[in-house]
């Protein structure tokens, strides 16, 4: 009976439900007028996912290269006194349960000089340990020769003995239009004098009136690829011992800038965190009594979000600005199906006559309305969205024939370090695009179909009115 | 007459039309502000190094010497207002407390300067103080003896997380301290032994110098990057074996209203003589010398601007021919709603053309105010948009505008009218296209079946 009962029902309220869909189909393919708001929304979705698509690709990837440039987490300082203890702090990380791999790394700027030049150069050093710091971060797959064996990074393939040093690719070689560098079969028999201040503990300089700087020779031994123009153009990688004795951090207490980590893979990033800084303010307790306790309290922890939110957010910000400018031009696809629905309406007023006269409610009017925008919204999105899809799908080979045509690029590759365009269509970003486009046509069609519930059978199915 | 009584009939009774000058607006608004920021970034742009090295640069390909010579030489041309040089280097900066930082140094004579790039008003003590009238000056008082240096803004600090601002009390109390440069020169070559590499000796120089001003230019390159020392400090740091007066650049101010091209053969003429006469050099490094104006310079990022400008006008052109779809449907409307108004007024004799007209007119009359009113809302925004930006900080805590990452501490605010009139004219042309389809719809009208009694 009660089986019986809910099945009677359900056919009724699929009974009224079919009348809505029937007419909203009905108008949407006999009303030609239709077609011209699925038009609007059509170009506007297209529009919004091939721009969209490409800022998104574009954060995404620099989000990925900083990540791998960083690794999970940085405890570390901006000063580049550094600080001290980092051992013992290594000690309860490798215990830790949540850390996979830490890397200590020594920070500074330094002046390069290729040796038998009068050339000079600021740039920034970081005295790595390869290996771990490849296990940390992807430094490893940002090497150009002997990828496979990290840890002979710092040895010259020309003479295994000398001192080595990776060189940032942008500041050893210019990237082609194409966006490649001329990588010769090794690198580059080049000597290199590096000089930097070494600082006390105190931040003055350790070697007041003799000389007052260090200078050491490396050899080139390989270059490393970040994908991060910043990087690339400004960063000298050191062996770890090395960059510490240049720096002066290799006292009696010895001192880096930061211990980049890796957390295992079943420990998320903000949790891990939580838990490095906990680890890092009960040592901080433990070495307060410490001679150099104080150089401790600047050492901040930090996810790589956090470490490269400089940056980042930039990017972010442009994308969010983009988004409220397409916002902006959407308003005319809202006014568009309000036009176009208040057309339809104005013709239709003996079907709402007709239905409102047999007993169909106000609230199902506006829900036969509504049903109606959104299958407008449904129909442009798709064509949009297929639209975008087929151009992204071929954005990179229509670059290439306008360059190789006309010599047109969307990003001079010799200017901005970016590879392809990127044309992954992102799932979210496309779920939200639809939604918007769909929404717009709801908030199109409202005022019209309010207008539409408050009409009255009586007046609209006057005899002077048929 | 009767065309602009029914233009303002249907204006004035026909509310949906607004719908249609507000898009309009909306569309000219957008582009206008979008186009008039990237043109007035890249007019700062351009001014911005104008500024920082002048009209045009001469830049041999190593360094010489007589430099005094020659911008004597090349100040009695008539292209030539004022020159001054440069030399280069980089280094490292202490600036105190473990505080290091990666410069480029520039050795300058600070008078000369002032009269090409008119560099004394970048500096935060010296420009308005009644102490130092005339020529900028390296003196540090209180110090007669020790060497005076500039320093830019950003390298003694950071601006403001929040508000992207310099605190210019704190810097300006740099001014007086003791900083140590280190930069430095090869002064002998020879092969290391046993290496199989090339090898050298390098002499790092240390150069103690007090800070005598603080450069505060708004480019934040310029003012991160750079110090700037007496030329004859920086000779003597790394070329001290070197006689004569040796500079590796030469920066030009034009004379009023000469051509650049003009300018830069003179100037070439003047160098080529100079080069021969006074430091004889060969055919070959003299053709090899640069001499370029400040915009050919930057031209390669330039070119790439306008280029990234076009492509988001190019996009925003396209997302706004919806406007046409929707001046399509309004009329569209407006034409099948009246057409008994257009039957009566063909009945009376008006001919389709002039029927036509008047919804191709109507439409022409949305597009003219509609990007009146778009015009007039993107000079408000562009002229107030650092307002309008400060705004969105204080409310939403969203800093947009970094001089960091858009190397200007301001946003240009000047509207570019060049394209705000090409897109005033395109606007009215598209207004006009989208009434096409209705006007000839309500052009083909026939009275005798609209006016028919039943």
């Amino acid at each position: 009976m009660d089986i019986e009962y809910r099945m009677m029902n359900f056919e009724v309220l699929r009974e009224r439900a079919m009348y809505k869909i029937i007419l909203a189909i009905r108008y949407l393919l006999k009303r030609r007028i239709a077609y011209f708001a699925v038009l609007a929304v059509a170009l506007c979705v297209f529009i919004v996912v091939i721009v969209m698509t490409v800022l998104t690709g574009l954060v995404t990837d620099f989000k990925q290269k900083n990540h791998s440039f960083v690794g999970d987490c940085v405890v570390g300082t901006e000063s580049l006194v550094g600080f001290a203890y980092y051992e013992d702090f290594m000690k309860i990380l490798e215990r830790s349960d949540f850390v996979e791999e830490i890397s200590p790394v020594i920070k500074s700027y330094a002046l390069v000089s290729p040796v038998e030049t009068e050339r000079n150069v600021g740039v920034e050093i970081m005295g790595i340990d390869p290996v771990k710091h490849s296990q940390v971060t992807g430094f490893g797959q940002t090497l150009y020769y002997r990828k496979d064996d990290v840890s002979k990074a710092f040895e010259p393939a020309y003479e295994p003995n000398l001192a080595g040093c990776v060189i940032g690719i942008d500041l050893a070689l210019q990237r082609d239009a194409k966006g490649r560098y001329p990588y010769g079969s090794g690198p580059t028999e080049m000597a290199l004098s590096i000089s930097c201040f070494p600082l006390t503990a105190k931040g003055a300089l350790a070697k007041a009136g003799a000389g007052l700087v260090n200078t050491k020779t490396f050899y080139h031994s390989n270059n490393s690829e970040s994908g991060l123009a910043r990087v690339d153009g400004s960063m000298v990688y050191l062996p770890f011992e090395q960059a510490q004795l240049l720096c002066g951090m290799a006292g009696p207490v010895k001192r880096v800038n930061a211990i980049h980590i890796k957390f295992k893979p079943n420990m998320g990033l903000e949790a891990g965190c939580e838990e490095v800084d906990s680890l890092w303010q009960s040592f901080g307790r433990e070495k307060a009594d410490e001679k150099q306790a104080y150089l401790l309290e600047k050492v901040t922890v930090q996810s790589w979000k956090d470490y490269r939110r400089a940056f980042i957010a930039a990017m972010e910000k442009e994308q969010t600005m983009m988004t409220a400018l397409f916002a902006l031009v959407g308003i005319t696809t809202v006014f568009i199906v309000f036009v176009v629905f208040y057309m339809i309406i104005s013709h239709k007023s003996k079907d709402i006559g007709i239905l409102k006269s047999i007993g169909v409610s106000n609230a199902n009017i506006i829900k036969l309305f509504s049903g109606f925008a959104f299958l407008v919204g449904l129909l442009g999105s798709g064509v949009g969205v297929f639209a975008g899809w087929l151009f992204l799908l071929k954005i990179n080979r229509i670059e290439d024939w306008l360059f190789a045509r006309f010599e047109f690029q969307l990003w001079d590759r010799t200017i901005y370090a970016i590879g392809d365009i990127p044309n992954q269509v992102d799932a979210k970003v496309l779920a939200v695009i639809i939604f918007s486009a769909i929404v717009a046509c709801w908030v199109g069609a409202l005022v019209p179909s309010w207008q539409a519930a408050k009409q009255k059978p009586v007046e609209t199915l006057q005899v002077t009115q048929l | 007459m009767l065309k602009l009584f029914l233009w303002l009939r249907y204006l004035r009774k026909k509310k949906i039309v607004f719908l249609s000058i507000a898009a309009v607006a909306l569309s000219v608004a957008l582009l206008i502000v979008v186009s008039s920021l990237f043109t007035g970034f890249i007019n700062v742009f351009e001014q911005s190094a104008v500024e920082t090295i002048g009209d045009v640069v001469l830049a041999p390909p190593i360094r010489f010497a007589k430099y005094r010579v020659l911008i004597e030489r090349l100040e009695q041309t008539s292209a030539v207002d004022a020159a001054t040089a440069t030399l280069s280097a980089q280094g490292l900066l202490y600036l105190g407390q473990g505080n290091v930082r990666r410069v480029s140094v520039w050795g300058i004579e600070p008078g000369p300067r002032e009269k090409v790039t008119g560099f004394k008003r970048s500096l935060l003590k010296q420009k308005e103080s009644p102490e130092s009238p005339g020529e900028p000056s390296f003196k540090v008082s209180g110090f007669p003896e020790g060497i005076g240096g500039f320093v830019g803004v950003g390298v003694v600090a950071a601006p403001d997380e929040k508000t992207d601002e310099y605190d210019f009390d704190a810097v300006e109390k740099m001014v007086g301290q003791q900083v140590v440069l280190i930069t430095g020169t090869v002064i002998e070559n020879s092969k290391q032994e046993g290496t199989g590499g090339a090898g050298g000796r390098l002499k790092k120089k240390t150069v103690p110098f007090r800070i005598a001003d603080i450069v505060f230019t708004g480019v934040y390159y310029v003012d991160k990057t750079f110090i700037y020392l007496p030329i004859e400090e920086v000779q003597k740091t790394l070329y001290p074996n070197e006689d004569g007066q040796i500079a590796d650049q030469i920066q030009i101010k034009l004379a009023g209203d000469v051509e650049a091209d003009v300018a830069k053969a003179q100037i070439r003429g003047v160098w080529k003589v100079f080069a021969d006469e006074q430091l004889g050099w060969g055919p070959y490094l003299i053709r090899e010398t640069s001499v370029k104006t400040a915009k050919q310079m930057q031209s390669q990022y330039v070119a790439e601007l306008r280029k990234q400008m076009g492509v988001l006008l190019l996009i925003f052109v396209v997302v706004s021919i919806s406007v046409v779809v929707l001046i399509f449907c309004i009329f569209y409307m407006i034409v099948s709603i009246k057409q008994r108004d257009i039957a009566i007024i063909k009945s009376c004799g008006t001919a389709s053309s002039s029927v036509a007209l008047i919804f191709v007119g109507f439409g022409a009359c949305v597009g003219i105010i509609g990007s009146g009113i778009g015009a007039a809302l993107g000079y408000v925004i562009t002229k107030n948009i650092n307002t309008i930006e400060e705004w969105i900080r204080i409310i939403f805590g969203l800093k947009l505008w970094k001089s960091s990452v858009y190397m200007f501490s301001k946003i240009p605010s000047e509207v570019n009218w060049v394209w705000a009139l090409v897109f005033v004219l395109l606007a009215i042309v598209a207004a006009a296209i989208g009434t096409l389809i209705p006007a000839i719809v309500a052009a083909r009208t026939r009275p005798v079946e609209i006016l028919r009694y039943e």
